[in-house]
C-alpha cells in the first residue's frame, strides 16, 4: 500500500487510485469541475491540477486522473498549483461570465474575477467539460449528444442539430452539468431538453400531474431487463411527493384497527400487476411490463 | 527490366534475387532519372518524363536502348523539375518538355553536356556538372534520403538491389531482439519527430511492457507548416520505412503495424500503399518471414486534417477510429497505446533511419553528431533563404552553414532577422546564434526545439509579431479544444496579439501574453497545448523592443502590420500609368496621366492594393 | 501517379454503404476511411449516408456526427464544381497566402470551407501542402500551381471559371517575388 503525502501529511492509498480520490477521502478539497464519480476521469477543465514530486523537478497534474502506482509527493496548495488552478478559472470565467454556479466555485478559490475578456462565440455558458456527453453514452447507453466541432469552435450538441432520434429524454445530461447550461424545459406533453431542442413526450404524476420524467426512459430501461424505471424512479405513476403521500396513507392503514386502510393496502401489493394497472393503463409504448402481465 | 519474384522463402533466397537484379544491369546503360516529387511535379515532370518514355521507345525500335525512370524527391525543390542523365550522374534543373529533345541528343545519346540546364552558381558563377559539386549538396551527408533521386520508389526491385531488406535479413538470421534494441541504444538514435526522446530505450518499454499484442506505428502525421521531409521520404524511399518498421517489430515482438499518412499527402500514400503490397507479394510482410517463423504486417490510415493527430495518444485515438483527442499520458503510450495495447510510435524518419544503423552498426551512427545528438538530421529548409529545399546534414553542424553555405544566404540579399525552428512548438532564433551548433539540446536551450526540422527563415522584412501571431492563429485553428487552457488560453492570445498588430496593444500586453504561457505550459493537457506559446515566448525573448514599438509607438518596423505603416508613391520612380489609381477601392490615388500620383493619406485605408498593382514598385511602404 | 490534394480514391464505388463496410470487414476501428470514402464518393457526407453507416456499423450516430465536423478535411455540404485548396503553410503565408486567400474570397464570395454562391469553387484553405519550394501553392482540381500572386491567382480562377478548365499559360505562373518590391 503505498502513501502518499499531500501538503507534507501521509495518506494511505491503493495502487490504481486517483490523487483526487486520496485527497476526498481525506478531505483535501480540491476544485473539480468535468469529474464526476460515477464517470471516467475525463481531465479536460484542468481546474484539479496539484503539483508532485518527480525527484528534483515538479510537475503539474491533473489530480482526477493521475494513477497512484508508487509513494507519491502531492502539493495541492503551493504557490504555483494554486496559481495554476486560479489561471485556469480565469479562462473559465471569461468564457461563462453568467454562470452563477462557475461564480460560486471561482469564490471559494479565491478568485475575484477575469483579467481576459469574453471573446468566445460558440455556446457561452457551457465549460466544455463533456460531462453531458460521457453520462448519455457511458451510463444512460444513448449517446444523444456528441463534442461537435473542434477548438474554439467546439459545442456540445446533436447530429446535425437537429432534434435526437436517440435522446430518451431523461434529463441526465442537465442534472451533471456543472454550470446550469442544460435545462429540461416542460411542456404540456413533452419534456424539452433546451440547448438541444430534442423533445420527447412527457410522463405525469397520475396523482397530482407533475411532470415525472419521459416516456421513453421508461422503456429503454424496461427493454434493458435490469429493474425498470418504475422500480428505479418513478417508483408508481406517482410523482415523488405524491409518493410520499401514498406511503404515508398506506403505513396509516397498516396500523391494525384502522378500517379505512384495506384497499390501499390490496393496491399496493409487491408484483407488477398494481404497476400495470396504475402506470401503463393506455401506454402502447411500455414494453417490457405489458409483457409480464 | 528484371521479373519480380514472388515469395522469398529465406534470407538466402534474398540475396540471391538481389545479385540477379544487379547481374542484369548494365553499368554503362544510359538512363535518364525524372523526379516525380510532389515539387516537381507542380512545376511539369509528368510532361518531361512522359515525353522522355515516348522518345525511348521510339529509339528503341532502332536499336537505341535509353532507360527511363521516375524517382523520388531530390530535395531541391526550388529548380524543379530535376532530370539526371547516367552515366556522368549529370544533374539539369529547370527542365521543360521543350528541352527534352536537347538532352536526348546531346546528353544521352550524344555524350556531351547541355550547358545551359546546368546549376549555375548565383555569386561565384561556377557551373555545377553534378550534384555532388552543387554547394547545396556538396554539404550535405544523406543517410535517410541517400535513396531519394536515385531509385524508383514504386519499384521494390530498385531498392533491394542497392541492398533494401538486407538488414531485415541480417537481424532476422543473426540477431536475437535484445540485441536489436542493444544496437539501437548505443547507436544514440532519438526520435526525429519532435521531443527527441531515445529510440532504444523506448523499444526496451513496448518490449518489457507486460500486455500484448503490441503494435509499432509510423507516424507520417507530418503537420508542421513548412515540413515535409516526412513526404519526401514516404514518396521517395518508402521501402526504407517499411523495413525499419518490420525490424522494430521483430524487436518488440509485434505483429501488425500502422503507417498514418496525413491527407494532404495523396503520392505518399500511394507509394506506401504500393510498397507494402510489393513487400508482401515478395514475402517481406506477412506469415514467415523469410523462413523466420516471424509474422507481421502493416495498414494504412490517412488522416483527415488534423495537426494534433501527430500527438501520439491522438493518433492513436484517431486509429481506433475516433476523435483525435489527446488523453494523459501518466501511463506512457509504450505501456497502454492503441486498444490500451503496448505501442511503439516512431517518426517515419526514425524508421528509416533503423536499417541503416542494423547494416552499418551504432558505432558507425554515433560517430555523426554531438556527444547527444547522433547521426544526422533532414531539415526542410524554406522561407526567405536562397536555395530551398530538403537538408540533410550531421547533427551539430552551426545553423549558418545550413542557411548561408547550403541555403545560400537570404533572397535578395536581406539581413537575415531570425530562423523559426521546430515548427508551431518552437521558437524563433535571432541572428547573434546563428554560429550555434544545431542539435537536440542546445536549440531547446535557445527556447526552440528541434520538432520535426522545420527551418523557416526570416528576413527583415518579417514582422516579428505578425509571425507569432500567425502561429497562434494556426494552434487556434488546430486546438482540439478538449482543455482548457489550450482552447480558452490560446483565444486569449491570439486576441492580445490582434490588438498589437493594430496598433491597440496595451502597456501589460506582453506580461499577460507572457502569464498566458506559462499557465499553458503547466496545465495544457498535452504537448501542443504545453507548447503553444513557444513562438510567442521565444519572439518576446528575443525582439522584446519589436513588440514594444507596436504598443508604444503603433509602428511596425518590418512594415508588415496593415496601419502601423504608410503607403506612398515615389515620385522618381512612378511612370503615371493609373494602374493603381484605377485599383484604389476608396478612390485616394490622384494624379495627372504620364506625371507621378500621390495617395491621400486621409483616405487611404491601408489594403495595399497599390503596392500589389504597380507595375513598377513605385508605391512605398513607409 | 495521381497529383490530387484529396482524399484520393483508392476504390471504385462501392455499392452504398454495405460494400464501403465490407471492404473494412466490418471493422469499427476503420470508421474514419468508411467515411473518407464515402466522400471519395459522393464528395461529400451525406446525411443519410452517415446514418446508415451508424445503424450498420452499431457505432452512435452523434460519434459519426462528431468525426465528420473534428476533422477538417470532411465536407457536410455537397461541393461546388471546382475545388480550391490554397496552402495557408507557414512558408506560404510568408510569401503572401492570407493576402491571396482574402482575394479569392472577396472574389468569389466565398468564405473558408465555404462554396460560392454560384457554386463554382469550394474554397479550402489547408494547413500546409509540404510543397513549401513552390510557396505560395495553390492546387485547383487536383492540380498545383506555384509561385502565385494575388492577380494570378484570381486571373486563374477566373478563367476556369469562365472556360471550366486551366490552361498551360497559365501554370507556374510567376517569377517576380514579392520581396524584391519591398524597400
Amino acid at each position: 500500500m503505498p502513501t502518499v503525502t499531500i501538503d507534507e501529511k501521509p495518506y494511505r492509498a491503493d495502487v490504481g487510485e486517483t490523487i483526487l480520490e486520496v485527497a476526498q477521502r481525506n478531505g483535501i478539497w480540491i476544485p473539480t469541475l468535468c469529474h464526476h464519480q460515477a464517470l471516467e476521469p475525463y481531465a479536460a477543465c484542468r481546474i484539479c491540477v496539484v503539483e508532485i514530486d518527480r525527484g528534483g523537478w515538479w510537475q503539474v497534474v491533473t489530480s482526477c486522473n493521475y494513477p497512484i502506482r508508487r509513494a507519491l509527493t502531492v502539493r495541492v496548495n503551493s504557490e504555483r498549483a494554486i496559481r495554476a488552478r486560479r489561471g485556469v478559472m480565469e479562462l473559465l470565467l471569461a468564457r461563462c461570465p453568467e454562470s452563477p454556479q462557475l461564480r460560486r466555485l471561482a469564490n471559494r478559490m479565491g478568485v475575484e474575477g477575469t483579467p481576459y475578456p469574453h471573446i468566445a462565440a460558440a455556446q457561452e455558458n457551457c465549460i466544455l467539460c463533456n460531462l453531458c456527453v460521457r453520462v448519455c453514452s457511458e451510463r444512460i447507453g444513448a449517446s444523444a449528444i456528441s463534442m461537435v466541432g473542434r477548438g474554439g469552435d467546439r459545442t456540445v450538441a446533436t447530429p446535425f442539430r437537429m432534434s435526437s432520434e436517440d435522446c430518451i429524454g431523461c434529463g441526465a445530461c442537465a442534472a451533471v452539468c456543472p454550470v446550469g447550461t442544460i435545462d429540461l424545459i416542460f411542456h404540456e406533453d413533452e419534456v424539452e431538453i433546451s440547448p438541444f431542442e430534442t423533445r420527447v413526450t412527457l410522463r405525469r404524476c397520475a396523482e397530482c400531474g407533475r411532470p415525472v420524467g419521459s416516456e421513453l426512459v421508461n422503456e429503454v430501461l424496461a427493454s434493458r431487463g435490469g429493474p425498470t424505471l418504475v422500480e428505479m424512479l418513478a417508483g408508481d405513476a406517482y410523482c415523488l411527493r405524491c409518493k410520499r403521500k401514498k406511503l404515508a396513507e398506506r403505513l396509516t392503514a397498516a396500523v391494525p384497527g384502522n378500517g379505512s386502510g384495506r384497499a390501499a393496502q390490496e393496491r399496493s401489493l409487491p408484483g407488477g400487476t398494481n404497476v400495470q394497472t396504475g402506470l401503463h393503463a393506455g401506454n402502447p409504448r411500455s414494453i417490457r411490463v405489458g409483457e409480464a402481465g | 527490366m528484371s521479373t519480380v519474384a514472388t515469395g522469398l522463402k529465406t534470407a538466402n533466397d534474398l540475396e540471391q534475387y538481389r545479385r540477379h537484379l544487379l547481374g542484369e544491369r548494365d553499368p554503362r546503360a544510359h538512363r535518364v532519372r525524372v523526379c516525380v516529387g510532389t515539387g516537381c511535379t507542380a512545376k511539369g515532370a509528368k510532361g518531361v518524363l512522359e515525353l522522355f518514355n515516348r522518345t525511348a521507345e521510339e529509339a528503341a525500335n532502332d536499336g537505341v536502348i535509353v532507360e527511363t525512370k521516375c524517382t523520388g524527391c531530390h530535395g531541391f525543390c526550388e529548380r524543379g523539375p530535376i532530370v539526371v542523365v547516367d552515366p556522368g550522374n549529370i544533374f539539369y534543373h529547370g527542365v521543360k518538355r521543350e528541352d527534352v529533345p536537347e538532352i536526348w541528343r546531346e546528353s544521352l545519346t550524344g555524350g556531351r553536356i547541355v550547358e545551359r540546364l546546368l546549376y549555375k552558381d548565383e555569386t561565384t558563377g561556377q557551373v555545377a556538372k553534378t550534384p555532388d559539386e552543387i554547394p547545396f549538396y556538396k554539404a550535405q551527408h544523406r543517410i535517410v534520403l541517400a535513396y531519394n533521386g536515385v531509385i524508383d520508389p514504386t519499384k521494390i526491385e530498385e531498392y533491394v538491389a542497392v541492398g533494401g531488406y538486407a538488414a531485415l535479413a541480417k537481424v532476422l538470421t543473426s540477431m536475437e531482439p535484445k540485441e536489436v534494441i542493444d544496437e539501437i541504444t548505443n547507436s544514440g538514435l532519438r526520435g526525429r519527430g519532435g521531443g527527441g526522446f531515445l529510440t532504444g530505450r523506448k523499444w526496451r518499454s513496448a518490449r518489457d511492457a507486460q500486455s500484448e499484442p503490441r503494435y509499432v506505428i509510423a507516424n507520417g502525421d507530418e503537420g508542421d507548416p513548412g515540413a515535409f521531409m516526412d513526404r519526401s521520404l514516404m514518396e521517395g524511399a518508402p521501402h526504407s520505412v517499411i523495413e525499419g518498421m518490420i525490424i522494430g517489430a521483430y524487436a518488440i515482438d509485434s505483429s501488425q503495424g500502422f503507417v498514418y499518412v496525413r491527407n494532404e499527402y495523396p503520392l505518399a500514400v500511394q507509394h506506401l500503399s504500393t510498397a507494402i503490397a510489393q513487400a508482401r507479394e515478395l514475402g517481406l510482410l506477412g506469415y514467415d518471414i523469410l523462413g523466420s517463423g516471424f509474422d507481421f504486417d502493416i495498414r494504412i490510415n490517412r488522416g483527415s486534417g488534423a495537426f494534433v493527430c501527430g500527438e501520439s495518444t491522438a493518433l492513436m485515438a484517431s486509429l481506433e477510429g475516433r476523435v483525435g483527442e489527446p488523453r494523459a499520458k501518466y501511463i506512457h503510450t509504450v505501456e497502454s497505446g492503441l486498444h490500451e495495447k503496448p505501442s511503439l510510435l516512431n517518426n517515419v524518419e526514425t524508421w528509416a533511419n533503423v536499417p541503416q544503423i542494423i547494416l552499418k552498426g551504432a558505432d558507425w551512427f554515433a560517430s555523426l553528431g554531438t556527444e547527444k545528438s547522433k547521426g544526422t538530421k533532414v531539415f526542410s529548409l524554406v522561407g526567405k533563404v536562397k536555395n530551398t529545399g530538403l537538408v540533410e546534414v550531421p547533427m551539430g553542424m552551426t545553423l549558418r552553414q545550413i542557411i548561408y553555405d547550403i541555403g545560400g544566404g537570404i533572397r535578395d540579399d536581406k539581413a537575415f532577422k531570425a530562423v523559426q525552428t521546430g515548427g508551431p512548438s518552437g521558437g524563433c532564433i535571432p541572428a547573434r546564434y546563428l554560429d550555434e551548433q544545431v542539435d537536440f539540446d542546445r536549440l531547446t536551450e535557445l527556447g526552440s526545439m528541434m520538432g520535426s526540422g522545420g527551418m523557416i527563415v526570416m528576413d527583415e522584412d518579417t514582422c516579428i509579431v505578425n509571425f507569432a501571431k500567425y502561429f497562434v492563429g494556426f494552434l487556434k485553428d488546430e486546438s482540439c479544444g478538449k482543455c482548457t487552457p489550450c482552447r480558452e488560453g490560446i483565444a486569449q492570445m491570439l486576441h492580445i496579439l490582434e490588438g498589437i498588430a493594430k496598433g491597440e496593444g496595451k502597456d501589460g500586453d506582453i506580461e499577460r501574453l507572457e502569464q498566458l504561457g506559462t499557465l499553458m505550459e503547466d496545465t495544457a493537457l498535452c504537448a501542443l497545448g504545453k507548447t503553444a506559446a513557444n513562438p510567442v515566448l521565444s519572439t518576446i525573448r528575443y525582439f522584446r523592443a519589436e513588440y514594444e514599438e507596436h504598443i508604444r509607438e503603433k509602428r511596425c518596423p518590418a512594415k508588415e502590420c496593415p496601419g502601423l505603416f504608410n503607403y506612398e508613391i515615389n515620385r522618381d520612380v512612378c511612370t503615371g500609368c493609373g494602374l493603381c489609381a484605377k485599383k484604389c477601392p476608396v478612390e485616394a490615388i490622384t494624379g495627372e496621366r504620364k506625371k507621378p500620383h500621390a495617395i491621400d493619406q486621409q483616405k487611404c485605408t491601408n489594403c495595399g492594393t497599390c503596392f500589389d498593382a504597380c507595375p513598377f514598385s513605385a508605391v512605398v511602404k513607409v | 501517379m495521381r497529383e490530387t490534394a484529396e482524399t484520393p480514391k483508392l476504390f471504385a464505388p462501392a455499392e452504398g454503404i454495405a460494400g464501403i463496410v465490407d471492404r473494412y470487414g466490418g471493422d469499427r476501428d476503420m470508421l474514419i476511411p468508411m467515411m473518407q470514402d464515402i466522400q471519395a464518393d459522393f464528395g461529400y457526407l451525406p446525411r443519410e449516408m452517415l446514418k446508415e453507416l451508424s445503424e450498420s456499423l452499431c457505432v452512435p450516430f452523434s460519434r459519426i456526427y462528431s468525426i465528420a465536423t473534428f476533422y477538417a478535411s470532411f465536407r457536410l455540404e455537397p461541393p461546388g464544381e471546382h475545388r480550391i485548396t490554397l496552402c495557408m503553410g507557414t512558408v506560404c503565408f510568408l510569401k503572401g497566402a492570407d493576402r491571396i486567400s482574402r482575394a479569392i474570397q472577396r472574389e468569389f464570395s466565398v468564405g473558408p470551407g465555404g462554396t460560392s454562391p454560384d457554386g463554382k469553387f469550394t474554397f479550402c484553405p489547408v494547413n500546409c501542402l509540404g510543397a513549401c519550394a513552390l510557396a505560395p501553392v495553390m492546387v485547383v482540381d487536383g492540380e498545383y500551381h506555384g509561385g502565385l500572386t494575388v492577380d494570378l491567382a484570381v486571373n486563374l480562377l477566373r478563367k476556369i471559371a469562365d472556360a471550366g478548365k486551366p490552361t498551360e499559360a497559365t501554370r507556374n505562373g510567376k517569377k517576380k517575388e514579392r520581396g524584391s518590391k519591398k524597400k
